[in-house]
């Protein structure tokens, strides 16, 4: 613990003692108790270390009017104090401290201060947070706490009584663990004082069935007795009770293990059965879960291990644990009403139920909705359902709100049938596919494909968004199931239909491009005539549709094309995705849409021409003119576009083409062709030359951009270089620089400031091992001037990456330790500083290094400036300095370790929350101050 | 009612009426009965509507719109010489016995009659059109029949409209007779309307109804002396007609200075529903309050493309517009003059920079484009909110302004003249008629429809698109239908009816089913709780709803004259007895005047000059007579011998030793007593007694 932080905390502790009402905000007590929290988990014991915490505790409890508040954290501060055991004893020695904080509630009810549910929920967590050894429950038992956790489960705040009933789970579930602890310590207890304990008869026969202690034994027993009585029948008002009891369960169920679980599933089976009787639709979903959690197969399992736990299938075999679980599921599934029924039925494909037969019950109702809406005749539902049910979900189906709600549960779990063994399928996915679809046209106001299906129910449907986008969902899942591909045409017709109804909403628009992708990326090669017909209607479509009115159509429409084309190599290998004819029939589409009036279409057309190109880049294919052009029109959006995005996604598009041509090509390009300007660059004939020379341009545009997150994309670019350059000389493969400030993500958002998207596929080639001549290259093409303009940008994530690239660079050229000599070739690289807004400080920090900027310059030194004013330069005799003097000088390590601190880590940090505490003090001590009200954005 | 009396419209007829009624303070609501409230449809077009609504007597013509989709079946005028056209072959039926190759050609596997374009006009045999007392206009599109009604016909009465509309209508009046007389055909076909010819004709001609009804365009001289009939009205402002019934126009937030109409009596409310919006384009929004409690709804001028939302079929027609532009093609939009153009230019005004179409020139060309441009920014009070406010700014409500002004929109009387010399392509086109049949875009037709880079756009939702294109095939042209009508869909509709709840809808008959297209769809049609009453051409309803009070005031001298006797606690009677004056349709009720004193003469008056005979009402009696307290006053009387006989509605009482009876029921007594006057007299005293006389 910090020691200035030791220091103020008793005079923390006595501000709190007085003045609690006048906290600087609600928060500070969280982040206190948090703070102690962390320090006891680093294990650090609080009560040794700060003596000072139980006097306050102390102080507080016998104060006669202590604040609500201050009380509340001072029943969580003692059950965190008290969480290890050395603590827990040190606390009881002390003048039997925690029995006064908790025990009695009764005298915190007197005081009156029990009616506030901050009280009430600070003991309770406070419990909570003790309990993690056996002599805390042992102090529960002697206490009888548990009565008052049982009250408090229906208590009339609903934080309260969940807290509480978290209380008594954690106790029946955790506590089962430190049951053998527990029974040492009886042991050794009952050896050590002598004396005999008297037990219950069941309490001790409860103890040697769980192999636990008395203590766990009693509260188990009490616990099974409050349940058992709360799920009796009752009067609708004492509901509430019967439902905190189902909850517990529930969470109990999910987490026991034999022989509790057996032992719970004895005590509750009865009152369950008599609730499924009695059916109370208030409990319906509530009881399916309580029996689906005890008895679902994925439970069985050991989430950590993944290995099988046989006592819990002995357990649920076992007749004694009351009717078995699945003809009370069946039950319920007969007497149910339409809303629940699908519910259950959902819930019973969700939790992957065990029975076979329910399952295909379950998948049989989830069809039935969808089954009456399209009037076709799905052969698995005929046994879903009785026929008063299937009236009232007729009926049900006529009002717009139920029948929507239940169609898009149904088709939120269609996706779940994909998952089903195929015997358990109510209908071949074909057959599910084809209802889909007509569910789909209905949606969009076409004839349905039989007259049987509900006219009423059409009205509700028709040009309902939430359905179509449901139904594209089911319908995306479904494409790699074993069958749909029957259906391959239909569904390009349908989603064609959708893409060309004026009607379609954008979010459906959206998503009936995501489908028909999924769709298109398993439409098997030979497949020629559904191929041709799609690209011809998708061509008609996507013309259009890229000149919708509303910029959300466009560009899922130009970010459909980008993917399109992504799909196309993996698809038919022998021809490239800028060679299909349908992709490139869509490039002048996107080429236009550079020009879009909205930034995110321009960002997305910039992506998806760099997805058009990606294999053409891939096999190092000369460019077009188109993509020459191209180059130039980027760079115009790169120096002038006004929106972040697009100059984002620009930079983006040259990593992604500098990161695929680097896998391929053989070696750098020529020298000096950084500074080539961009007209020179568009006569460029060869990739590398292209790219190289735009590479030169896009550096420096990008480094000197406003919006950081540009910076951050060039110095990816930058990293990208910068690895070429360095991989011959043995450096490590995954440079630290992009990894400190930005972890690779499997799919990021296009805008997003990620490294991976041009990560380079392996190292660069061996043999070219020259580290000067590395590092001279890296200092012409502009990638250290971008570096050392990112290490002292005023963004942190900019100067962070830049940071560490610099200390890459560093280690790779000159690693030795700091005042031995460098190579003679990588000494002799210099660098300028005149002419950069960063020049000043790298010179000042060369200066206190005792390093002379113009005298460094030595014989035969190879360098550039990246100014590119040479007559300048030699006027001004030059400004050069050596680059592994300046890596040498700028203390990266420090700065590193500054750098990676969050910029609100002062404000964060302990101390400062000690002192805003303190503060309160200061001003209750000076009546004449004024409190200072700061704005908070 | 004591008497019976016609009551001339023009209201300068006096008759007298006695009559007794329920007396209200000063003034009297009299019960009439079997007074019939009827529609006459004179048109069969939902959207174009013509009905003549019969109430209170008076008889008021809704709308007069004219059904131009006739033009279809007729060939194109083009506006120079059309080679294609002019060597169409004539038709000859197969087996050559019908030759009418002056009168149709065949073009495009079709055939077209070859004559001055026909109009179908509202039918004119059903009733009079010289009973019309006045015609109340909804919006401009349903007045283009309104010469046909007015010339001719001895309609002496008065036209009704919004400024806007009579504005704007003539315009389109205007120009339709424009289009039709710049291009004049000497012939006009007849034969081939022949019931034995036509029936022989190959489809859709053979099929045509009402081909009699269709008549040639009217004249520029029709159109004024039509238009000089009609009388401005602003909205929710109340006209009189002829003391019968109030009528009053309100927004319906369709076009510029549209209305729907509400027509009431004291008693009664008439409401009638043409051509509403509930969307926001410009004009004023709809006025639906005022609609409510009505006791007939006449419902008319629904959308006609139920299934074609306006917001997706505007995006459409950009979406389509910029392709076709970027790919170097013209865009061609047959359209009216005014309308839905304001709103296409408004959306294009947005979106043109946006599709990088500032370069492309926009023209609009219609002999009445100027004043349309023009009088649709001086409306500003018959516009919505946001557009009314620009005016305060100052700014032009439609930005078509800043359009013409920054040269992007540019508008011509015609292709000839200043157009031709700056006419330039790639370019959008806005020009009429939408049925290409004639005006400019016929021109335009026979010009682009041979490229496939360019494009023909359909917005307006009155023709068939095919129909429109059949006689210029084959066509390389793109074809893109996108129908915007902004008139209430069924769903917007049946919101509507719920709110304002009338007692009968009445609509043409086309929307109580489903679409034939789509039978499936029974949300493209009327489901109300009552059945909508349909109509057709030509059909007649007595609508079910009865009259059943007239308003009638009573001056205050006779009031005062009037002795109410309280026959139940806060019912009061009074019998009243005056003479009734019927004047313009408002009924006073003033006391008798005394008669002078006959002059002996022998000259024999005129009846109906004599003020009626005044004979002194008999009383009138009411209350019951007890049983026992009658047989207690026979008692007294002497009649003892008295058997009484209980029936199903009272008494028989049987005086045995006088030979009488006495049958006692609820609302009558009688005595039967042969021959024995006194007896009787002495009998109906006695019974008297226990009633009250009024």
């Amino acid at each position: 613990m910090d020691g200035e932080c030791v220091k103020l905390l008793p005079q923390l502790c006595k501000v709190l003692a007085v003045s609690g009402k006048s906290l600087p905000d609600d928060t500070s007590l969280e982040k206190l108790l948090d703070w102690f929290s962390g320090l006891t988990n680093l294990g650090t014991g609080l009560v040794e270390a700060c003596p000072c915490l139980p006097a306050f505790i102390s102080t507080v409890i016998h104060n006669a009017s202590p604040d609500p508040t201050i009380l509340s954290f001072t029943f969580k501060l003692t059950g965190l104090l008290a969480a290890t055991e050395s603590s827990f004893k040190l606390l009881q020695e002390n003048s039997l401290l925690l029995g006064s904080v908790f025990d009695p509630p009764h005298r915190w009810q007197e005081a009156g201060f029990w009616d506030d549910p901050c009280v009430r929920i600070g003991w309770v967590q406070g419990i909570r947070a003790m309990l993690q050894h056996p002599p805390a429950l042992h102090f529960l038992v002697e206490s009888d706490f548990t009565k008052v956790l049982l009250r408090l489960q229906t208590d009339t705040s609903l934080f309260v009584a969940a807290a509480a009933n978290d209380v008594l789970a954690h106790i029946l579930v955790t506590q089962s663990q430190l049951s053998g602890k527990c029974v040492d310590m009886e042991r050794e207890e009952k050896s050590s004082i002598g004396k005999t304990v008297t037990m219950d008869a069941d309490v001790q026969r409860l103890a040697l069935t769980l192999g636990s202690s008395s203590d766990y034994a009693t509260v188990v027993m009490a616990i099974l007795e409050h349940v058992k009585a709360s799920l009796v029948s009752k009067e609708n008002k004492e509901r509430h009770q019967t439902l905190q009891g189902l909850r517990l369960l529930i969470v109990v169920f999910g987490q026991a293990r034999a022989p509790l679980l057996g032992i719970l599933l004895k005590a509750v089976s009865e009152p369950l059965e008599a609730l499924v009787a009695e059916g109370h639709s208030q409990l319906h979903l509530l009881l399916l879960d309580v029996l689906l959690t005890a008895y679902s197969c994925s439970s069985h399992d050991n989430p950590t291990t993944g290995q099988h736990n046989p006592t819990r299938d002995q357990v649920l075999n076992d007749p004694d644990s009351g009717q078995p679980a699945d003809s009370l599921i069946s039950h319920m599934l007969d007497t149910y009403k339409p809303p629940e029924l699908i519910h259950a039925g959902a819930a019973l494909l969700r939790r992957d139920h065990r029975d076979l037969s329910h399952k295909a019950k379950a998948a049989g109702l989830l069809l039935l909705p969808l089954e009456m809406i399209t009037g076709l005749t799905l052969p698995g539902t005929q046994s879903a359902g009785s026929a008063e049910q299937r009236c009232s979900l007729a009926e049900l189906m006529n009002s717009k709100t139920p029948c929507i709600s239940l169609l898009c549960v149904c088709l939120t779990h269609a996706t779940l049938l994909t998952c089903t063994p195929p015997d358990v399928l109510p209908c071949p996915i074909g057959s599910l596919v084809t209802v889909i679809l007509s569910l789909l046209r209905i949606c969009s106001g076409q004839a349905p494909i039989s007259p049987i299906g509900s006219s009423k129910a059409y009205r509700n449907l028709i040009g309902c968004g939430k359905v179509q986008r449901c139904s594209l969902e089911a319908l995306t899942a479904l494409a790699v199931s074993p069958g749909a591909a029957e259906r391959m045409s239909e569904v390009f017709s349908v989603l064609i239909e959708y893409l060309d109804n004026p009607d379609s909403e954008p979010t459906v628009l959206h998503k009936s491009y995501q489908t028909l992708l999924k769709w298109i990326s398993v439409l098997p090669v030979p497949s020629s005539s559904i191929r041709d017909t799609l690209g011809q209607d998708l061509l008609s479509v996507v013309r259009k549709r890229v000149c919708d009115v509303r910029w959300e159509v466009r560009d899922s429409t130009v970010e459909f094309l980008g993917d399109l084309a992504a799909l196309s190599p993996s698809n038919d290998s022998a021809q490239c995705a800028s060679e299909n004819p349908l992709v490139c029939s869509f490039t002048p589409h996107l080429v236009e849409a550079l020009q879009d009036p909205e930034s995110y279409v321009r960002a997305s057309a910039i992506k998806a021409l760099a997805q058009t190109f990606t294999l053409g880049w891939q096999q190092g294919a000369a460019p077009s003119q188109q993509q020459t052009a191209l180059v130039k029109q980027l760079l115009d959006i790169l120096s002038g576009d006004t929106e972040g995005f697009p100059r984002r996604a620009v930079i983006r598009y040259f990593s992604s083409w500098f990161s695929l041509w680097s896998q391929n090509a053989p070696g750098l390009p020529p020298p000096r062709s950084s500074s080539s300007s961009s007209s020179s660059s568009s006569s460029s004939s060869s990739s590398p030359l292209l790219l190289t020379s735009s590479v030169g341009s896009v550096l420096s545009l990008g480094s000197a951009d406003l919006d950081w997150e540009v910076k951050v994309h060039t110095l990816e670019l930058a990293r990208l270089l910068l690895h070429r350059a360095l991989s011959p000389l043995g450096a490590s493969a995954s440079l630290s620089g992009s990894d400190a400030a930005s972890p690779r993500q499997p799919a990021p958002h296009p805008y997003a400031v990620t490294g991976q998207w041009a990560g380079p596929g392996g190292q660069g080639e061996a043999g070219d091992a020259d580290p000067g001549g590395a590092l001279a290259g890296l200092v012409e093409q502009g990638v250290l001037a971008v570096l050392l303009s990112g290490l002292f940008d005023c963004d942190r994530p900019v100067a962070l990456k830049a940071c560490g690239l610099l200390m890459d660079l560093r280690d790779a050229v000159c690693p030795t330790p700091a005042g031995a000599a460098p190579s003679a070739a990588v000494a002799a690289v210099t660098c300028k500083l005149q002419g950069c807004s960063w020049g000043k400080e790298v010179e000042a920090l060369l200066e206190r290094a005792g390093v002379v900027a113009n005298g460094s310059k030595g014989e035969g030194s190879k360098g550039c400036d990246w100014t590119g004013d040479e007559e300048e330069e030699e006027e001004e005799g030059g400004g050069s300095v050596r680059v592994c003097d300046v890596l040498r000088s700028l203390d990266l390590d420090e700065r590193l370790s500054v750098l990676s601190q969050s910029s609100d880590h002062v404000q964060n940090s302990p101390l400062s929350l000690l002192q805003d505490i303190l503060s309160i003090g200061d001003r209750h001590a000076d009546p004449n101050s004024q409190e200072v009200i700061v704005d908070c954005y | 009612m004591g008497s019976t009396g016609s009551v001339g419209l023009g209201g300068s007829v006096c008759v007298l009426w006695c009559c007794r009624g329920r007396c209200e303070g000063a003034s009297e609501t009299s019960r009439v009965e079997r007074v019939e409230i009827s529609v006459y449809c004179l048109s069969g077009h939902p959207t174009l509507p013509c009905n003549v609504l019969k109430f209170k007597s008076t008889t008021i013509m809704l709308d007069c719109g004219l059904d131009t989709t006739s033009v279809l079946n007729f060939l194109p005028l083009p506006l120079v010489h059309s080679p294609r056209l002019s060597k169409l072959p004539g038709w000859v039926s197969k087996d050559g016995s019908i030759n009418l190759e002056k009168e149709l050609k065949e073009c495009g596997g079709r055939v077209f009659v070859d004559s001055q374009p026909e109009l179908c006009l509202p039918e004119r045999e059903l009733m009079d059109l010289s009973t019309i007392d006045v015609i109340l206009i909804s919006n401009y599109h349903c007045m283009m029949a309104l010469p046909y009604i007015t010339e001719h016909s001895g309609f002496t009465g008065a036209v009704y409209a919004t400024e806007p509309t009579l504005q704007i209508g003539r315009l389109l009046m205007e120009e339709l007779v424009n289009h039709m007389e710049r291009v004049p055909k000497a012939q006009t076909a007849t034969c081939w309307k022949n019931k034995e010819i036509q029936r022989l004709l190959p489809g859709p001609l053979k099929d045509v109804a009402e081909v009699w009804a269709w008549k040639r365009c009217y004249t520029i001289q029709e159109v004024n002396s039509a238009l000089s009939k009609v009388q401005l009205v602003g909205y929710s402002q109340k006209v009189e007609l002829f003391g019968a019934v109030q009528v009053s126009p309100l927004s319906s937030g369709y076009s510029l200075g549209s209305s729907n109409w509400i027509i009431q009596s004291h008693y009664e409310k008439v409401s009638y529903m043409s051509g509403s919006s509930l969307l926001t384009t410009h004009p004023q929004p709809m006025d639906q309050s005022s609609l409510k409690n009505s006791d007939i709804l006449i419902l008319t001028g629904l959308t006609q493309m139920p299934t074609a939302n306006p917001d997706g079929m505007l995006g459409e027609f950009c979406s389509n517009l910029a392709m076709t532009i970027r790919a170097g093609g013209n865009v061609l939009v047959p359209c009216y003059s005014s309308g839905v153009i304001y709103d296409l230019l408004e959306c294009l005004y947005q979106f043109i920079d946006s599709a990088n179409l500032g370069s492309t020139p926009f023209y609009f060309i219609s002999p009445i484009a100027n004043s349309s441009l023009e009088f649709s920014q001086i409306f500003a009070e018959w516009l919505c909110h946001n557009k009314q406010s620009k005016v305060y700014l100052p700014e032009p409500p439609f930005p078509h302004a800043e359009l013409i002004q920054t040269n992007k929109l540019k508008h011509y009387p015609s292709i000839h003249g200043d157009f031709s010399s700056e006419f330039r392509q790639p370019c959008v086109v806005f020009t009429g008629h939408p049925s290409l049949r004639f005006g400019d875009v016929v021109h335009f037709m026979e010009l682009w429809g041979r490229s496939s880079l360019n494009t023909i756009i359909f917005t307006e939702p009155d023709f068939s698109y095919l129909d429109a294109l059949a006689p210029y095939q084959p066509l390389a042209m793109k074809c893109v239908y996108c129908p915007i009508d902004t008139r209430l869909n069924f769903h917007q509709v049946s919101k509507l009816l719920k709110e304002i709840q009338p007692l009968h809808v009445v609509c043409p008959e086309q929307y109580t089913q489903p679409p034939p297209a789509q039978s499936h769809r029974s949300d493209l049609m009327l489901e109300l709780p009552a059945p909508p009453l349909p109509y057709r051409r030509c059909s007649v309803l007595s609508l079910p709803f009865r009259r059943r009070y007239e308003r009638i005031h009573l001056l205050p001298e006779l009031a005062k004259s009037l002795v109410p006797s309280e026959v139940k606690p806060g019912v009061s009677v009074a019998t009243v007895s005056g003479m009734l004056q019927s004047k313009d349709n408002k009924h006073t009720l003033m006391s008798v005047p005394r008669p002078p004193p006959a002059a002996p003469t022998k000259k024999r008056k005129r009846v109906a000059e004599e003020p009626p005979e005044l004979l002194a009402p008999k009383p009138l009696l009411s209350g019951a007579v007890p049983l026992d307290g009658f047989l207690a006053t026979l008692h007294k009387h002497g009649v003892s011998e008295v058997k009484v006989e209980e029936t199903a509605d009272g008494h028989i009482l049987h005086l045995q030793a006088e030979d009488a009876l006495i049958q006692m029921e609820a609302h009558a007594t009688h005595i039967v007593c042969d021959n024995n006057e006194p007896m009787r007299t002495t009998l109906r005293d006695l019974v008297l007694r226990f009633l009250q006389k009024l």
